[in-house]
């Protein structure tokens, strides 16, 4: 890996943000790319009305992570622990309810409008291929949707447009289709050229491939891989796909139940899991060897039911759950801990003074 | 709809080759590949539905009725063969078919098909007006509930429930007999009715559209709300109010005629159909033949904008 | 279920409350004076205003509605001048005969209207199902008041088969249900029509979904296929149902004016072309809230046979 000077990139954050930039760490050593967006202990809750009582649903709680500029950030987790709520907090559909977002080493506001800058570097690829794309719009149109909003001129708008459905791999001629006309494959192909009109450093996915025949998914994956180095893009990656995750990430991050249980390098979280739940995650993983379907064994005691963010369990949140569970896991939440280079687990196995115990 | 074919991905080439089979090969996947691709086109959601409305020939009889009607209507002092206020006493009550008053004459010896003509720029406008009216008014209200939760959204929609509380023509009876008598006021009245299932509609539609991810799409890139509501949201609900609100022409006609049937419509001697209705009621044991001309038309009329209603709602619904 | 009633009924009442503000003001935008009517001609300027305070019409509008409302929930809707009667006698007796016809035409319509989208349902495409749509499409777009003066010119007038005037019981049965028949054919066709066309489609839904075909492969006869049809397709039915009913109570002013049947809506309409205001507000209101609770009745007896109501809701 090689550190990108800071002057070959686009700079396009000096006209406007007002906020100074926060002190950023000194990037280490094995992972020297600056972070394009951090996130520091946001949080996300929603209000619930349940029999008429209020209650309060923590989907996001206190995540902090790194998303370097032309890497890949994978986002893990089973679905309910907050994946979703988590891009759309990042892309600023929800507004974090606390929290810091630092974008380019400007700081994002919590609430309220985002500058246009913002707006026009990050940028959604959404799920659902079918919903995705308004049916009343031909292909172009949608397309063409942000940058008319950004102001761009007709002309431009037409140039781009038909430069991003070929950067995509669909002909020109598709920019007069209707959705309807289009297959999923064909529709989120669409999508990613919309979320790309704008020229965007950052793409959020969510669960973009996850619609997909298999085959198709592949393609997808193939063309986003493309994409991100011809455009030096950076990606954040969410699915609950974790052999997906595992291709096209650089980084990974498991979250459990709104909380970021582990975060490493995806090739160090796959040979070296070191998180009770992320163990239970990779060894729930069907295999592609039909000699050894199981890594190892399943690690939940019981198969009970994954408790509630709307009243999560003390402590660790996965201690319900986790086969090591200790005393000390009900009364204290585990601390994030550093246990090699860049790889962050928050388990009180690893926790001074309980290693004893593990 | 029929299913369209749908190309295959890009090929990154169509291949090549040394030999001319080979060549010939890749020639023939490039001519495919440009014919799949040359029959997908546009086809909006309008004109397909336009299309598959014009094979359906009730809904085009029907559409056509209607236009018959409504060009009648419109041209009436330039058709009509006589002035429909005035009568000559001598020629009271003649039988239909009688020379020179094809549809009779009423009790004032006025000319039938002249007081039809005209009547019907009256119960045309008092069908349309309040339909459109109460369709852009809801369709406001509805969309805004739909898309503002919270206080905004349950205000407008729990008094729109208040209006609904009460029958239609009860509500355009009150309305009509709080204002008066006159066209404007049942316009007035028939819209105030119709605001509320408008509104219903649109709410309800419009909170099946804002969920999609391309709500969210446009959100993204920054656009105001007013500005997703006009081109991302209202699309998506119009037909549903349009299917919706095509239904409502004839009976706003109806609810119309009633008021002036009541006498709280257009004043006489204006020639409306109800209060035409009304007038000759008197005379349907010894006319009855001219006494149901008023009635007849009202019903055709209203027959015809049901049938087109029907026809429009099967050609959109089509679930794209 | 109690709680589903009880939470319905709450939220029935802030809905009950704006009908009464809504009748209350468009009664009080009415033009010319309430009091007209009880002032001399010659009155001067100070008799009015004397009369106006009397009747308290120098309050302001929330002032006058609350106590109209409290009058109005004991039983006083105010006095007609014209009729020298209390309003609320008059409506005791509009409101049972207005009852007796609506409860008949809605019987009689949604019964009717059951059987022959039944028919046109389950004989989709072939004559019956050609002949129902036609037939409930004219009963949809006619007027009411147009199909009871051609039931009139025909039935009564060259037939004189029924009676064209509205009798009471106070006449003995025997007239009152002769006199019965005209107002309840016109005032039920509409009722009949749409109760078709929702049953129709409801029926042609529900065969085509996969438990039909699951209760065929399992042995059940065709007769009892059909019942579990009909069953599935009553909900649509009911939900129309409660609109039908209102359709009806405010139909009844046509129907009622045309045969002189001496309900509610005779009562507004005679009421609307003397100017009685109090009788009009008074009437207004009380066919509005018989309509609330229809609506809450009918609402309720959908959750007690549809569980899927009833899920919706708690």
């Amino acid at each position: 890996m090689t550190e990108i000077p800071e002057n070959t990139m686009i700079n396009t954050t000096e006209a406007g943000l007002a906020v100074a930039p926060p002190p950023v760490e000194q990037p280490s050593a094995t992972l020297p790319e600056r972070p394009l967006m951090e996130l520091l202990n946001v949080s996300k809750t929603f209000t619930v009305r349940s029999g008429g009582k209020r209650l309060t649903l923590s989907a996001v709680d206190g995540v902090s992570l790194r998303v370097r500029e032309g890497k890949t950030l994978g986002i893990v987790g089973e679905s309910g622990c907050g994946k979703s709520t988590l891009a759309r907090v990042i892309t600023g559909l929800h507004s974090a309810t606390s929290g810091e977002m630092i974008f380019d080493r400007a700081q994002i506001p919590a609430s309220g409008k985002r500058p246009k800058e913002v707006i026009q570097q990050m940028q959604m690829v959404f799920q659902d291929p079918s919903s995705a794309l308004n049916p009343r719009a031909t292909v172009g149109e949608s397309i063409a949707f942000p940058l008319r909003v950004q102001g761009m001129s007709r002309k431009d708008v037409d140039a781009r447009v038909t430069k991003v459905i070929s950067d995509v791999g669909l002909p020109a001629s598709y920019s007069g289709s209707y959705p309807h006309q289009l297959s999923g494959g064909q529709r989120q192909r669409v999508n990613i050229a919309r979320a790309l009109a704008l020229q965007p450093r950052m793409v959020v996915l969510d669960e973009a491939v996850s619609a997909l025949d298999k085959s198709i998914q592949a393609q997808v994956l193939n063309l986003l891989t493309d994409l991100q180095r011809d455009y030096n893009l950076t990606y954040v990656f969410i699915s609950h796909d974790l052999n997906v995750v595992e291709y096209i990430s650089d980084e990974v991050v498991v979250l459990y139940l709104g909380q970021v249980v582990e975060h490493a390098p995806a090739k160090e979280l796959w040979e070296n899991p070191q998180h009770p739940y992320t163990k239970l995650l990779l060894s729930s993983i069907p295999s592609m060897d039909p000699d050894d379907s199981t890594r190892d064994q399943p690690l939940d005691k019981d198969s009970s039911e994954i408790p509630s963010a709307i009243n999560p369990p003390s402590g660790c949140r996965f201690r319900t759950r986790c086969p090591m569970a200790m005393d000390i896991c009900a009364q204290q939440a585990p601390p994030p801990i550093e246990t090699s280079d860049g790889h962050l687990v928050a388990c009180h196995l690893y926790t001074e003074g309980s290693q004893a115990a593990a | 709809m029929t299913e369209t074919f749908v190309p295959p991905l890009l090929p990154k080439s169509f291949g090549g080759g040394v030999d001319p089979v080979s060549r010939a090969a890749a020639e023939r996947r490039k001519e495919e590949w440009n014919a799949a691709v040359e029959s997908v086109k546009a086809q909006s959601f309008w004109i397909e539905t336009g299309k598959r409305f014009l094979r359906n020939r009730t809904g085009v009889v029907a559409a056509a009725i209607v236009v018959a009607l409504a060009l009648s209507a419109i041209f009436a002092p330039l058709i009509s063969p006589y002035d429909p206020l005035i009568g000559q006493p001598v020629d009271r009550l003649k039988d239909i078919g009688t020379p020179g008053h094809i549809l009779g004459t009423d009790e004032q010896g006025r000319d039938m098909l002249s007081r039809i003509l005209f009547g019907g720029r009256l119960s045309l406008l008092a069908g349309f007006v309040p339909t459109v009216a109460a369709a852009v008014i809801g369709t406001l209200i509805g969309v805004i509930a739909g898309m503002v939760r919270g206080v905004v959204g349950t205000v407008l929609m729990r008094f729109m429930d208040m209006l609904y509380a009460f029958p239609a023509i009860l509500l355009a009876i009150a309305v009509g007999s709080a204002l008066g008598p006159g066209l404007t006021n049942t316009i007035i009245a028939v819209t105030i009715v119709y605001i509320p299932p408008v509104a219903r509609v649109a709410q309800s539609s419009t909170r099946r559209v804002v969920v999609q991810e391309f709500i969210e799409a446009a959100r993204l890139s920054g656009a105001s709300r007013a500005r997703i509501a006009w081109s991302q949201i209202l699309p998506n609900v119009l037909n549903d109010i349009i299917v919706y609100a095509s239904g409502l022409v004839g009976v706003a006609m109806i609810i119309a005629a009633s008021l002036s049937f009541l006498g709280l419509g257009s004043a006489p001697p204006a020639p409306e159909w109800g209060y035409m209705l009304n007038s000759l009621r008197g005379e349907l044991f010894t006319t009855p033949l001219v006494t149901i001309v008023p009635g007849f038309f009202i019903f055709l009329t209203s027959v015809a904008f049901n049938l087109a209603s029907d026809a429009l709602r099967e050609a959109m619904d089509s679930r794209l | 279920m109690l709680r589903l009633i009880i939470r319905r009924i709450l939220m029935a009442v802030p809905i009950l409350i704006g009908v009464s503000i809504i009748v209350f003001l468009l009664m009080s935008v009415v033009p010319g004076d309430p009091e007209a009517g009880l002032v001399p001609d010659d009155a001067t300027p100070a008799e009015r205003q004397a009369i106006r305070h009397q009747l308290g019409l120098d309050q302001p509008l929330p002032i006058r509605y609350f106590h109209w409302a409290v009058s109005a929930l004991h039983g006083d809707l105010g006095y007609s001048t014209l009729r020298r009667r209390e309003v609320s006698d008059l409506l005791q007796q509009a409101w049972g005969n207005t009852f007796v016809l609506a409860a008949v035409s809605a019987i009689f319509g949604i019964a009717l209207g059951l059987l022959l989208g039944y028919l046109a349902g389950t004989r989709r495409g072939k004559v019956v199902d050609r002949v129902v749509s036609i037939f409930s499409l004219g009963g949809l777009s006619i007027p009411s008041f147009f199909l009871a003066i051609l039931l009139l010119g025909v039935l009564s007038g060259q037939l004189r088969l029924f009676p064209s005037g509205g009798a009471t019981f106070d006449e003995g049965w025997g007239v009152a249900i002769q006199s019965l028949v005209l107002p309840v054919l016109s005032g039920a066709m509409i009722t009949m029509a749409i109760t078709a066309r929702v049953t129709r489609a409801a029926i042609v839904d529900v065969f085509s979904a996969d438990f039909v075909e699951t209760l065929r492969a399992k042995g059940l006869t065709e007769f009892g296929v059909r019942m579990h049809v009909l069953r599935n397709a009553i909900s649509p039915v009911l939900t129309t149902s409660g609109v039908q009913i209102g359709a009806l109570l405010g139909g009844s002013v046509l129907v009622e004016t045309i045969f002189r049947w001496p309900g509610m809506g005779l009562l507004l309409y005679t009421a609307i072309s003397t100017r009685d205001l109090e009788v009009v507000q008074g009437t207004t209101l009380v066919i509005a809230l018989t309509f609330v609770v229809i609506n809450l009745v009918v609402d309720l007896v959908q959750a007690a046979i549809d569980p899927r109501v009833r899920g919706a809701v708690s």
